[in-house]
């Protein structure tokens, strides 16, 4: 596991090309994003969710990323990439607890074939660390892409931050790695939750934070919306192949999973959970935090406003 | 075998086994694999002993130690025990620290029996892991490295994670260091700190007064086939071996080596110049050649010898079992005033170590367990298991958790303390239960959802309830639980955590519900939106 070293020597080398990163971006912006549909302009166009069918995980996402204008729309050459996948428990990929290690490796490799100068991934979980690296099959995502796995139970690597616009969350420390990377792909999985009725994109960001007991404290839902106000990923990857449809978020055995083979890819996170929740039977306005992430205009959760380009690959 | 190997054998297997054992014990990372540190721990006279006498595993090794000293002495004490070695560590450090005169001292016979049969009245009263605990050499070193050189290395490796970024170094990564509590650090901070003086003033002065272990291999030692023995012939009396001797066991005078103190180190048959110390058989009728006249008459000597030998043993014995008999009744009548004791500790032990008596009752409090647990739950106790169960591992749910599919400590146990179980059978091993205290709950006292513990509840015996304005309200079926602390980890309520898990005194099994393959919701082949 490549961890430290590589992180902070992207640092370095992030800070070096930080100009350019910028003067790239200033450049890069408007091109292929138009293509992709999505406009940066202050006038809010729909946002597009990309929904795919029937197919496996990789063959899924490519024809996702192919309508969104391929990884290279949101990958620009020499950038640094932080692939947030939900890492949480110590859990094999066939109990679906964490995100499956197939879609993973698949977004690790498009990354790098977009030309990102590293991609990195860690997750601050609930069960032991290297536990949950390993058994998810992270580990081996990480040893066979080149990818690096950071630990994310080390509180030296997270950062105070201000969000002052959060109602209860106004503070907190976040990973370095979702401060300082280029690119932040949020790519979770589709589960059944206790406490939240569903968890997916936005709920999985809670793994990038250092004090979960306050959110829970607090306002678990107010907090997960929050957090979207000072850091929203570049992209988010659901994968809804067999979501855990019960016993959530960890869940006790691969019965609680139900086979869809559906991903869901979008800039909007909102948008993302909204449809995530309908595959899970719920209307996006049960699921608190969608419904006051879209309140606090983070995204749209109503699916009529949203551009959903819909595949079947069978 | 040329006697000069001796030493060089002698320091290799202990080199060997002292490496491979402070690697197991302070590896804060698990980079040792954990069957080094249980095999090295297993060959330990006492946890193979207790393993034995428990029933627990066919562990042969100290019926292997008995042989080997009955033959040539106390080779354990200089090759395999832990606490011996590190001595030899801290004599050979502290050598040039001074001059040490060529001294023969006597020995604290008095002393040294008292701790033995304190040791084996203790253990037939069933204080026995009590006594083993504070007295076990190999679980002293345990302790000693587990609780205070573990953090310290964990410490070390922290303060060095920049640097080996900087010049390109994989792999190092921060470790919240894991100090004990105070009260449980005392014990080991004051060992190693006896054992250090004792060794740098007096060589292996502790295992000839104190170590049970070393005196009762010691009184084997005297007896002892094949001893080592000065032959007159060649000795020349320069005392070099004497000055070697880390047991002061030589004494010149006499020219006589008390074998019962002697550690089988060889230093002073290396030293020898005129390869006058070597092993002789002594089991045979005459008198040895090397005795000369002047000393008189062995068989006279030795006779009485025995015979004080054999009477003390059985006074030992009729004492021990006397004394137990006493402590046995008032246990009984304890036990006969009480009503039956619920089965509720306000303690939780491991998974597989089937109840806080037996536990107790076996568990030497190496620390082997502590140092290999992957999430750190498992802490020593300071005076929760009350004063005989001091240090012996506890569940400290403050810290963290049980990791629902490990068996690690199960796995490292050498004493037969903490069973093997199998994963499935751990899953069901029921340490404790948790009891919900819904009126602290965050998401009553706040009106805010949370459910933290039903989230991470690995049985489901937590669930959630709709309550409320569409909120979930945490809802708990006692019989799936399994007691692994994961709710009362992570409740976040505040002052008091709205669920603690209660330690069971007998360990059972919780229910568990077989749920059909879920089928909802149903695909129609498109998408719901």
């Amino acid at each position: 596991m490549k961890t430290r070293r590589d992180f902070i020597k992207a640092g370095f080398a992030l800070g070096a090309s930080l100009p350019f990163a910028n003067l790239e971006r200033l450049f890069a912006a408007d091109l292929p994003l138009k293509t992709a549909g999505v406009s940066t302009t202050p006038v809010r166009a729909k946002s597009i969710l990309v929904a795919v069918r029937d197919g496996e995980r990789a063959a899924m996402l490519d024809k996702a990323m192919a309508a969104l204008g391929g990884m290279e729309a949101f990958v620009k050459k020499g950038q640094t990439v932080l692939v947030k996948p939900n890492i949480g428990w110590d859990s094999p990929p066939e109990r679906g607890a964490n995100s499956h290690p197939e879609l993973v490796k698949r977004v690790v490799e498009m990354c790098f074939a977009a030309g990102a100068k590293s991609v990195s991934m860690f997750d601050n979980p609930c069960d032991q660390w290297q536990r949950c690296y390993t058994n998810s099959g992270m580990e081996k995502v990480a040893q066979d892409t080149g990818a690096t796995l950071v630990n994310g139970k080390d509180e030296t690597l997270y950062r105070q931050v201000e969000i002052p616009n959060g109602r209860k969350l106004q503070e907190g420390k976040v990973h370095s790695l979702v401060l300082d990377s280029d690119v932040f792909i949020n790519v979770p999985a589709l589960k059944h939750h206790g406490g939240t009725l569903i968890t997916a994109c936005m709920k999985n960001l809670m793994g990038i934070v250092w004090n979960r007991k306050f959110y829970h404290r607090t306002d678990l839902h107010q907090c997960i919306a929050d957090l979207l106000t000072f850091k929203k990923p570049t992209l988010n990857i659901l994968d809804a192949y067999a979501p855990m449809v019960r016993n959530g978020p960890r869940g006790e055995s691969a019965d609680d999973l139900v086979v869809m083979r559906t991903l869901l890819v979008s800039t909007d996170i909102v948008a993302t959970d909204a449809a995530g929740a309908k595959l899970l039977n719920y209307q996006p306005s049960d699921i608190r935090h969608i419904a006051i992430a879209a309140e606090m205009k983070l995204g749209t959760m109503d699916l009529e406003q949203v551009d959903i380009r819909r595949f079947k690959l069978a | 075998m040329p006697p000069k190997l001796l030493k060089w054998l002698r320091v290799v297997v202990a080199v060997a086994v002292f490496a491979a054992l402070t690697a197991a014990f302070v590896d804060f990372r698990e980079l040792v694999p954990w069957k080094i540190g249980h095999t090295l721990g297993e060959i330990q006279f006492v946890p193979s002993l207790v393993a034995l006498l428990a029933g627990a595993s066919l562990s042969l090794a100290c019926i292997i130690i008995v042989i080997v000293t009955l033959a040539v002495g106390r080779v354990y004490c200089s090759a395999i025990c832990p606490l011996g070695i590190l001595q030899d560590v801290v004599i050979r450090l502290t050598k040039r620290l001074k001059s040490r005169p060529a001294s023969y001292a006597r020995p604290h016979t008095e002393l040294r029996q008292t701790f033995l049969w304190a040791t084996i009245i203790a253990a037939v009263a069933g204080w026995g892991g009590f006594a083993l605990s504070l007295l076990d050499p190999y679980s002293n070193f345990g302790r000693i490295m587990s609780d205070i050189f573990r953090p310290l290395v964990t410490l070390a490796n922290n303060s060095v994670v920049g640097l080996a970024d900087t010049v390109g170094w994989h792999g190092l990564f921060r470790v919240v260091p894991s100090w004990a509590g105070t009260g449980a650090l005392m014990v080991p901070v004051f060992v190693l700190l006896l054992v250090v003086v004792l060794a740098a003033w007096r060589g292996r002065l502790y295992c000839n007064t104190v170590c049970p272990v070393g005196t009762l291999l010691g009184w084997l030692s005297q007896h002892a086939a094949f001893r080592l023995q000065i032959k007159q012939s060649a000795c020349r009396k320069c005392a070099a071996c004497m000055k070697v001797c880390k047991a002061q066991c030589i004494d010149l005078n006499s020219s006589a080596i008390d074998f019962s103190r002697c550690v089988a180190c060889y230093n002073c048959v290396d030293v020898c110049e005129k390869d006058g110390i070597g092993y002789r058989f002594a089991w045979a009728r005459k008198a040895p050649i090397s005795t000369p006249a002047p000393q008189a008459a062995p068989d006279a000597v030795r006779d009485p010898h025995r015979r004080v030998f054999i009477s003390k043993t059985m006074l030992g014995i009729a004492g021990t079992v006397g004394i137990s008999r006493v402590l046995l009744a008032s246990e009984k009548l304890r036990g006969g005033k009480t009503k039956p004791a619920p089965n509720f500790s306000p303690v939780i032990c491991p998974p597989g170590s089937a109840s806080v008596e037996r536990f107790i009752d076996r568990c030497t409090a190496c620390h082997l367990c502590i140092s290999k647990c992957p999430t750190g739950v498992l802490q020593p106790a300071f005076m929760e298991y009350g004063l005989l169960g001091i240090m012996k591992p506890r569940m400290d749910f403050n810290v963290a958790f049980c990791n629902f599919d490990c068996v690690r400590c199960g796995e490292v146990c050498p004493d037969g303390a903490i069973d093997l179980l199998d994963v499935a059978t751990k899953h069901l091993t029921k340490i404790g239960e948790a009891q919900l205290f819904i009126d602290q709950c965050v998401v009553v006292t706040n009106g805010t959802d949370c459910a933290a513990c039903s989230e991470h509840c690995p049985t489901k015996a937590v669930s959630t309830i709709p309550y409320g304005n569409n909120l979930r309200l945490p809802s708990l079926n006692g019989d799936l639980c399994i007691g692994c602390g994961a709710c009362e980890h992570v409740c976040p309520a505040k002052p008091d955590k709205a669920i603690i898990v209660t330690g069971l005194r007998e360990h059972s099994f919780a229910k568990k519900i077989a749920e059909p393959k879920a089928t909802l919701p149903k695909s129609t082949g498109d998408f719901p939106f």
